[in-house]
């Protein structure tokens, strides 16, 4: 075979392509740079707030060793084995095996994924299964010795120190950093001034509605000037720096394109993410001066009634203060007169666009707080889920038989347990302990894990077929004929095609999640105060529906409505994008979603 | 004069050696139950630089040995020297590196590469999977290849999508020559395309070979193709291989009853010529449940037939063999303990009656006394719901040395075995090679000029 041939017949590597021809990937990423700084504190505020979640997981992650190591303890203080003076080595010895166990096992997936060997530049002719055994001891114990040295020694508190400090460091950046759509820069919440004349402290002396109107606005714009710019990225690739002139995903986008179903739902999606991701710029008054310690905060107000509440025309008002909580009193929307509509100012001239909730809040501010429950329970939750399922087809699929068997038996035991029923009696078991996974989010953490658990075996039914059917593929044999590792040939050869459907009965399943939250909450199970949340919200409005406070219950109805059509819009596009001819029922992982 | 094949020549030019390889699938799986027997026993050779041709109808077993031979089937039995290392033995790294020596090209071209991969990493993937070289290697190294196979270099970026089957062949093909093996194994390679495109992958192959020594297992159902490009040939059946040897002398003058079955299905070149076609009764048997015997038996058209019998008409004999797969059938069927019930009181269960299932089968022809007497006697044990002893009486009267029955145990070893035919190297799994029978070929002619009443 002649392999003298000169380099320059090839097509250029990646990098090469980019070194020839750095200006339009340059353009672009000046523009992406400035669009990032516009927002830069708000932005660097999302990375805190994921790595707060990240900490979160980690810290429940290694408090599992204890737990376990407890329960051993307990067992092994049960039989009776040990004096009572061992039960420390117990408790040690516990924790510390299955530290190991922890280690060893992500050790494994870490390496399976990886693609470079470091052993490789050491021992160059290891036969690879060995070196693969040989690494996972390796990084194991390394692993071991290291967070050893954490626990026991000094070494742990320095670390700990050291990342306190660049927390910190990373705090004051987000907090000097500018942030358009922050309220300092367009702020909404101010007062008539006495002369009448206009507002004081809104964006530009408009109104406060109107301020708040430009706020949401820039915020929308900012949102679609990402996703344009993204788009923008991806045809600079395509046309400038793509070897291929083309691919399969190049058709399955311009089928997307042309489907106006799906970008219904993507828009109305779309519109959703945004609405929770900048909920605070989007709630007309920050949740926590309004509902969440209403009486920490004052509002400042023209007072310009006389006792029996007709205006002063004089222009002999006085500004006043009032607490948030004080106010609210006189801001409840439940009907019989007392009444804060759609579009209207409370009697302190605070702005609600979408009236008030019964008990004086912004619905507003909680609409757009409960989008952000919605959203997060909704990831967490079929993040999970889609991945264990995902994880279980390949499995299952690759090596069937009894794997498989297992999964199913497994998967329709869980299935035949009514959603309903499994959250309330988690909810009781958990809500009594102050356990952990209670906290965040008022038991929204927890009923996401729920709907992993929930969700995970109808959405792996659902992928099975279609899995399978990728199993039997010839190019499967052909990767086992030269030697592709099991993994590679899942993850390589196998989930690119999967992952497409997961996604489809996915984005089926987040009108599920949604449905079902609200549902809870309007049972008063699941999320409770002060979290806001969507289903509440109507709970809380109901008496009050035939009257004028209609809104309560109403808007929010119509929002849960809205996103559920239009996740399942979407779920409905990207299924006729990737493959057309398809007929996949949505009737399968929505069934399952059902639930209860 | 008969040996096996293992212990011919000093086999030091074989690749490939076969010893008495068997697949079974579902093998005591959850309900227990008979395994599949794709692969029953092979025994072969594959000498270095040649092609084998591995025909046989589909579902005889050809591509379950083909794909055991490269491990990706786990072997049930039996052994597979590969340059006189048994590879069924191999612990995984030995298996990896192993591998570089044996690839495989599919049949399908559409099922064969992953078609969310560029061409180029599809190609590539063997190397990455064994580490060869660099990254820069890797690419030129499957550039070169590409142009190689008849493709161009620029087809590294493409999907497979944008090429013809022909084309998706050829990159199956250069996929297979990347890490430089010696063995590859061709599953139909050319079946799925157009006969046009046939001739060039046909051609492509032989070049390859040709450059690079390789040595081929050709499977194909396809008889000319496989005469045309296999320097031998193996016959197989229902997990076995009936006859083997070379291709020229076994296409010209086919020893076994079943090679014979298979040729005649193929159109002479020459129209003026007359061949005698023969058509194999029924279908073969579920290799669950294959026959005690010979697995031609069923369909033998020279079976060995009792010399109690000789001048039985060539209809009944072939009804014969139709009431015994319909006792084998209802054997194997699951009844229900109703069923079972309803039977033991006489009542009419599915099944029906077997005296209304042999009328039925023997209505036009004349059946001697003798014969008549017995198949009354086999149906009324059906009818008991016995059909093993119907079975038993049956083989008894009607079995001979194909069917696994001894007529004479002290005369000749009833165990099926090969024989050496023809001139050179060739064997054939048939008792009729017996110098005790007569040989298969005119046991046939004559058989068809009876019941044809020519
Ligand atoms: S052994 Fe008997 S049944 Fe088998 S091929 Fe020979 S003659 Fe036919």
């Amino acid at each position: 075979m002649s392999e003298t041939v000169t380099p320059e017949s090839d097509v250029a590597p990646l990098r090469k392509r980019f070194l020839d021809n750095p200006r339009p990937a340059l353009l672009w990423l000046v523009g992406a740079l400035a669009l990032l700084v516009l927002e830069l504190g708000r932005i660097l505020g999302w990375v805190k707030a994921l790595g707060t979640g990240v900490k979160f997981a980690v810290m429940t992650t290694a408090a599992l060793p204890k737990w376990v190591g407890g329960n051993v303890e307990s067992a092994v203080a049960d039989t009776g084995v040990l004096p009572g003076r061992l039960e420390p080595v117990g408790e040690l010895l516990g924790s510390g095996v299955v530290t190991v166990l922890v280690f060893g096992f992500v050790v494994s997936v870490f390496l399976s994924l990886s693609e470079r060997r470091v052993t490789r530049l050491l021992r160059p002719n290891m036969p690879s299964y060995r070196r693969l055994t040989v690494e996972r001891a390796l990084l194991t114990g390394i692993l071991t010795v290291v967070s050893a040295l954490m626990v026991l020694t000094p070494i742990g508190g320095l670390v700990e120190s050291m990342i306190g400090f660049l927390t910190a460091v990373l705090d004051n950046i987000s907090n000097q950093a500018p942030t358009l759509t922050s309220r300092e820069i367009i702020p909404n919440q101010g007062y008539r001034s006495p002369d009448g004349s206009g507002w004081e402290g809104t964006f530009l002396g408009l109104s406060p509605g109107q301020s708040w109107g430009v706020r949401v606005a820039v915020v929308y714009a900012y949102a679609f000037g990402w996703l344009v710019w993204l788009w923008r990225g991806y045809n600079v690739f395509r046309e400038q720096y793509r070897a291929a002139d083309w691919t399969p995903r190049d058709d399955t986008l311009d089928r997307f394109s042309g489907h106006l179903w799906g970008l219904f739902g993507l828009v109305v999606v779309f519109s959703f993410v945004v609405l929770a991701l900048w909920a605070p710029a989007i709630s007309t008054v920050p949740l926590e001066e309004r509902s969440n310690e209403p009486y920490r905060f004052e509002h400042q107000f023209l007072d310009d009634e006389d006792i029996e509440g007709n205006p002063l025309t004089d222009g002999s008002g006085d500004l006043e203060t009032v607490r948030h909580g004080q106010a609210n009193l006189y801001s409840v929307s439940k009907g019989k007169g007392q009444n804060v509509g759609l579009f209207s100012y409370d009697d302190f001239d605070r702005f609600s666009p979408l009236g008030t909730t019964p008990s004086g809040g912004d619905m507003m501010t909680q609409l757009a707080h409960g989008a952000r429950t919605s959203l997060i329970i909704a990831l967490t939750g079929l993040g999970l889920a889609t991945l264990i399922a995902l994880v279980m087809a390949l499995l299952t699929a690759y090596y069937k038989g009894l794997v498989d068997l297992l999964t199913v038996v497994t998967s329709d035991t869980i299935v035949s347990i009514p959603l309903f029923l499994l959250v309330m009696m988690l909810s009781v078991i958990f809500s009594g302990s102050d356990h952990p996974l209670v906290t965040p989010l008022d038991g929204g953490l927890l009923l996401a894990m729920v709907f992993a658990f929930a969700f995970w075996p109808g959405l792996w039914r659902a992928i099975r077929g279609p899995t399978l059917q990728i199993a039997e593929e010839d190019w499967i044999d052909a990767a086992k004929s030269y030697g592709q590792t099991p993994s590679k040939i899942m993850r390589k050869h196998m989930a690119p095609y999967v992952v497409s459907y997961t996604m489809i009965y996915a984005s089926l399943l987040v009108g599920s999640t949604i449905i079902v939250t609200a549902a809870l909450s309007f049972l008063g199970l699941g999320i409770s105060e002060p979290t806001p949340e969507w289903g509440r919200l109507i709970s809380s409005g109901q008496d009050y529906i035939t009257t004028d406070s209609w809104h309560v219950s109403t808007v929010s109805g119509i929002m849960i409505v809205f996103v559920v059509t239009g996740f399942n819009a979407l779920g409905d596009g990207i299924r006729d994008a990737i493959d057309p001819e398809s007929d996949i029922g949505d009737g399968d992982a929505a069934a399952a979603g059902g639930g209860g | 004069m008969s040996q096996q094949i293992g212990t011919e020549r000093g086999s030091t030019d074989a690749l490939v050696q076969v010893r008495n390889l068997k697949t079974y699938y579902d093998e005591g799986g959850l309900f227990g139950g008979q395994p599949v027997r794709a692969v029953d026993g092979v025994t072969f050779n594959i000498q270095e630089g040649e092609t084998l041709g591995l025909v046989g109808e589909s579902g005889c077993g050809k591509s379950t040995l083909g794909r055991t031979l490269l491990q990706l089937e786990d072997a049930t039995g039996g052994e597979i020297l590969y340059d006189g290392e048994d590879i069924t033995s191999y612990e995984q790294d030995e298996l990896l590196s192993w591998r570089r020596n044996a690839q495989m090209v599919f049949q399908d071209p559409e099922s064969s590469l992953n078609e969310r991969m560029t061409v180029g990493e599809i190609v590539r993937e063997p190397l990455d999977v064994h580490e060869w070289k660099t990254d820069g290697e890797r690419r030129q190294r499957v550039q070169s290849l590409l142009e190689t196979v008849g493709l161009q270099r620029e087809h590294y970026y493409r999907y497979p999508h944008q090429f013809s089957g022909g084309q998706r062949q050829r990159i199956s093909i250069a996929r297979t020559l990347t890490l430089n093996p010696d063995f590859m194994v061709l599953d139909e390679p050319v079946s799925a395309l157009d006969v046009s495109v046939q001739a060039e992958i046909i051609n492509l192959l032989e070049e390859l070979q040709a450059e690079f020594g390789l040595t081929y297992l050709f499977i194909a159902h396809d008889l000319s193709v496989v005469r045309h490009i296999s320097d031998r040939v193996a016959v197989m059946y229902l997990g076995h291989i009936m006859e083997i040897g070379p291709t020229e002398e076994l296409f010209a003058d086919p020893s076994n009853p079943y090679t014979h079955a298979l040729l005649s299905a193929i159109p002479l070149p020459d129209p003026g010529q007359e061949r005698d076609r023969i058509t194999l009764q029924g279908t073969p048997p579920n290799p669950r449940y294959p026959p005690n015997g010979c697995p031609f038996s069923t369909r033998c058209p020279a079976r060995i037939r009792p010399s109690g019998y000789q001048d039985l008409d060539e209809g009944v004999w072939s009804q014969l063999n139709t009431v015994r797969e319909v006792l084998r059938e209802r054997q194997r069927a699951d009844r229900t303990i109703r069923e079972r019930i309803r039977g033991s009181l006489g009542w009419e269960t599915r099944f029906g009656d077997m005296n209304d299932t042999i009328t039925e089968l023997f209505g036009e022809f004349e059946v001697p006394a003798n014969v008549q007497e017995i198949l009354d006697e086999v149906a009324r044990r059906a009818n008991e719901n016995d059909e093993e002893a119907a079975l038993t009486l049956l083989n008894d009267e009607f079995g001979s040395v194909c069917d696994g029955v001894d007529e004479d145990p002290e005369q000749s070893d009833s165990e099926l075995q090969f024989y050496t035919v023809g001139s050179t190297d060739r064997k054939s799994y048939c008792h009729r090679h017996d110098s005790e029978y007569r040989e298969p070929g005119p046991v046939i002619e004559d058989r068809s000029i009876k019941e044809h009443g020519e």
